[in-house]
């Protein structure tokens, strides 16, 4: 048996102490930049993929199966050594640039390849994974709603509006908190472009001293608790489905 | 600008096995194996775990889901850390890194599958499990030989999906240095620098192929 | 007011409608009955074309629907009142939301004449203390009553019926048909799909009867009852009215 033995001054202290909050503070900011490029993404993706036209449709279908059908981490990889790279000239070199407004509290820089390709990477892959969750919950809701709308004179796009959407986005909240969950934990992934995050801030620690076990120990923590926290909040702002029930049966023959 | 895509080529056999003459298994091959170890694995496990929670529905479900929801609230990645850093710690001597992602991967879709497997089997009508019973067969033979396999076959496509899962998420082996195939194509990169767009297409594009076959077979099971 | 002349519907390769002519005058109650899958669905749907015609027409006020699209299309559906079988209230909105949203987005009216509406007319249909409950809270023939007082709120000038008290337990069936019969007596033009012969004998002017998407029979309550003349027509009204007879789908 090799001993084990904890020494947890060696993470909550000095240096690595300071690290981690920074990586607290870094991963913070991405989920949230994330967070709102996912919520745009899914806005259009799914505002294609309920069109009445095919042709509008096949875009939005080749989208998601491209994201849906490839390893989040090589998405990331290829938007910060590839995509970055297609930018124009002038940009990247104002990305490089110094930008003090650009400074997230607590000393995160925003706009840099890092910050800026993880956010992209996480928001366009969590996207499309929100857009198909809500697509579900749309087809789930019982079609004689979508009748009653029409008959009453709705068109297509007010009847998804007030009758179609609020109930599937009520079906969907469960899974589509999941995935802006999943979005928080997957930017442990931007550990693998430099992104400084808990996760690489972790690893910092653990070739710093080599307090591996009680560095890991810290990182789990933090990214249950902060989980949990967004979780309740995200639960409370959603749409409540306690006092509803699915719409009509559907209509037999 | 146009796109040049040699520096796949000449890669072509180090992204698809690795140095295998060597006898250092790695590339897509690698990937493939991991997830299919790691599949079986989780699915011995994920299923053994749903029967416990069947048959024992006051605490050891309650622990079971417990425990699944700690493994489902951490990223992956730092599953795959305590594997790496726990196994050895308690066992002494190390393990093959790839061996201990295997078990990460195991370790973490088992609780998915359990899950599901659990849903499937609370699915079933329960006169299927009255039938079993009155006709003799002990509570463990009904399980075996009357609910699992009602219970399993309609989970086929779920799993063909948890596979390709599987195969995406190996590619978080970077982290402890495996050699599968984002690893190597990020070492390709890192040598040549100057084709980055290529060499992620390229393997990208081997995880769509992969991948896609995989749903398209989960989606014709389950229209059938 | 409607008029169906050599209606035809396909669903593919299947002949659900097979040349109707019907003609129905303003305030008439007309009561369409048939076996289930004669096709009596599909033709009140083919009346604010839920479904789409195959051939034919349906002249509604003299226009005709099957060259309505978009924008003429929404305007005449606002004109025709639909009662579903399953209520369709909408589950995420209160009785009177129910009512009043279609009145503020569909007919621009403003929130609080919308909301005066509603409240008439839950009124009418004798729930005036459940405005502020959720389908998910009301017994089913209460759902069908704020159903047909979400159709009243856009004033139509045709109310169509199908099976409004198919989906009901037998002791809620009632409230319904006291709504209904409310109605037929106020001079609103009504197509009514529906199994309850006490309601067709009583209030209606004209009896229709359908098997396999032709009109077999077409007349007053009192021969229609009286004196069936196809041997079908006899043949369902004894189902209907022997007394073994239970469930009507
Ligand atoms: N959307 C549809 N697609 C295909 N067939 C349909 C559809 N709706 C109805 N039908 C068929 O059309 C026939 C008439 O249906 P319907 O009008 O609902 O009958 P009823 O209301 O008299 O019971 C039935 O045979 C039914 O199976
Ligand atoms: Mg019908």
């Amino acid at each position: 048996m090799g001993g084990l033995t904890f020494d947890w001054i060696g993470v909550l202290g000095g240096a690595p102490l300071e690290w981690l909050e920074l990586g607290v503070l870094t991963t913070l900011y991405v989920t949230f930049a994330g967070f709102l490029v996912a919520t745009l993404i899914a806005i259009v993706l799914l505002g294609l993929r309920i069109s009445e036209k095919q042709i509008i449709q096949w875009p939005a279908i080749t989208v998601v199966a491209v994201f849906r059908n490839t390893p989040l981490l090589v998405q990331i990889l290829f938007w910060y050594f590839a995509g970055f790279g297609l930018l124009p000239a002038d940009w990247r070199a104002w990305i490089n640039d110094d930008h003090s407004w650009a400074m997230l509290p607590g000393g995160v820089g925003l706009l840099t390849p890092e910050f800026l390709a993880a956010t992209w990477g996480l928001g366009v892959f969590s996207g499309v994974f929100i857009a198909e969750e809500i697509r579900a919950g749309l087809m789930a809701v019982a079609p004689g709603q979508r009748e009653a709308a029409l008959a009453q004179g709705f068109g297509h796009w007010r009847c998804l509006g007030y009758i179609l959407l609020p109930q599937a986005l009520a079906n969907a909240w469960q899974p589509v908190v999941g995935q802006y969950l999943n979005l928080m934990k997957l930017s442990s992934l931007a550990a693998a472009i430099g992104l400084a995050e808990i996760t690489y801030q972790v690893r910092q620690i653990e070739s710093y001293n080599s307090h591996a076990l009680e560095a890991f120990a810290v990182g789990t923590l933090l990214y249950l608790a902060i989980g949990m926290v967004m979780g309740q909040i995200l639960l409370r702002c959603g749409p409540r489905s306690g006092t509803m029930i699915r719409g009509g049966i559907r209509r037999g023959p | 600008m146009g796109l040049d895509f040699t520096v796949v080529v000449r890669n072509l056999d180090y992204l698809l096995w690795g140095r295998l003459a060597e006898g250092e298994l790695g590339g897509l091959l690698l990937t493939v194996i991991m997830a299919v170890s790691a599949g079986a694995l989780s699915l011995l496990l994920g299923i053994t775990l749903a029967v416990i929670a069947w048959r024992y529905a006051a605490i050891p479900r309650k622990l079971l889901f417990l425990w699944a929801e700690l493994i489902r609230g951490v990223p992956l990645i730092f599953v795959i850390f305590w594997l790496y850093f726990l196994v050895p710690a308690l066992f002494g001597g190390g393990i093959p890194n790839a061996l201990s992602v295997i078990l990460a991967l195991a370790w973490f879709s088992s609780a998915a599958i359990m899950h599901s497997v659990l849903a499937g089997l609370q699915a079933l009508p329960c006169s299927q499990y009255e039938a079993g019973i009155a006709s003799g067969f002990t509570e463990f033979q009904v399980l075996r030989w009357i609910l699992l396999p009602q219970a399993l076959k309609n989970l086929i496509p779920s799993f063909v999906g948890l596979f390709a899962s599987l195969i995406k998420d190996t590619s978080l082996a970077f982290i402890v240095n495996v050699p599968e195939l984002t690893m190597v194509a990020s070492q390709v990169n890192s040598r040549t620098q100057l084709f980055p767009t290529e060499i992620f297409l390229s393997i990208a594009a081997l995880y769509f192929i992969l991948c896609s076959v995989l749903s398209l077979i989960a989606r014709s099971i389950s229209n059938r | 007011m409607i008029e169906f002349r050599d209606v035809h519907k396909f669903y593919d390769k299947l002949h659900v409608i097979r040349g109707i002519d019907l003609s129905i005058t303003k305030g008439e109650v007309v009561v369409i009955c048939g076996p289930s899958g004669s096709g009596k669905s599909t033709l009140i749907r083919l009346v604010n074309q839920l479904e789409i015609l195959s051939r034919g027409d349906i002249l509604v006020d003299g226009q005709s629907v099957a060259s309505l699209r978009s924008r003429s299309l929404r305007q005449l559906r606002t004109q025709i009142g639909f009662v579903f079988q399953q209520f369709n209230l909408y589950p995420h909105l209160t009785a009177e939301q129910n009512i009043t949203l279609a009145l503020r987005k569909v007919l621009s009216i403003t929130p609080k004449d919308a909301t005066l509406r509603a409240v008439e007319l839950l009124e009418r249909v004798g729930l005036a203390d459940k405005r502020q409950a959720y389908p998910a809270q009301l017994s089913g023939g209460q759902q069908q009553r704020v159903a047909i007082a979400r159709t009243l709120a856009m004033r139509p000038k045709i109310l169509l019926f199908d099976e409004p008290t198919s989906a009901l337990d037998p002791e809620m069936i009632g409230e319904v048909l006291t709504v209904m019969r409310d109605l037929a007596t106020s001079g609103i033009t009504m197509l009514v799909v529906t199994h309850e012969m006490g309601f067709a004998r009583e209030l209606a002017d004209l009896v229709v009867f359908i098997d396999q998407g032709v009109i077999l029979e077409n007349a007053k309550p009192s021969d229609f009852f009286l004196s069936p003349q196809h041997p079908r027509t006899r043949q369902f009204l004894r189902q209907l009215l022997s007394p073994l007879h239970t469930a009507n789908d």
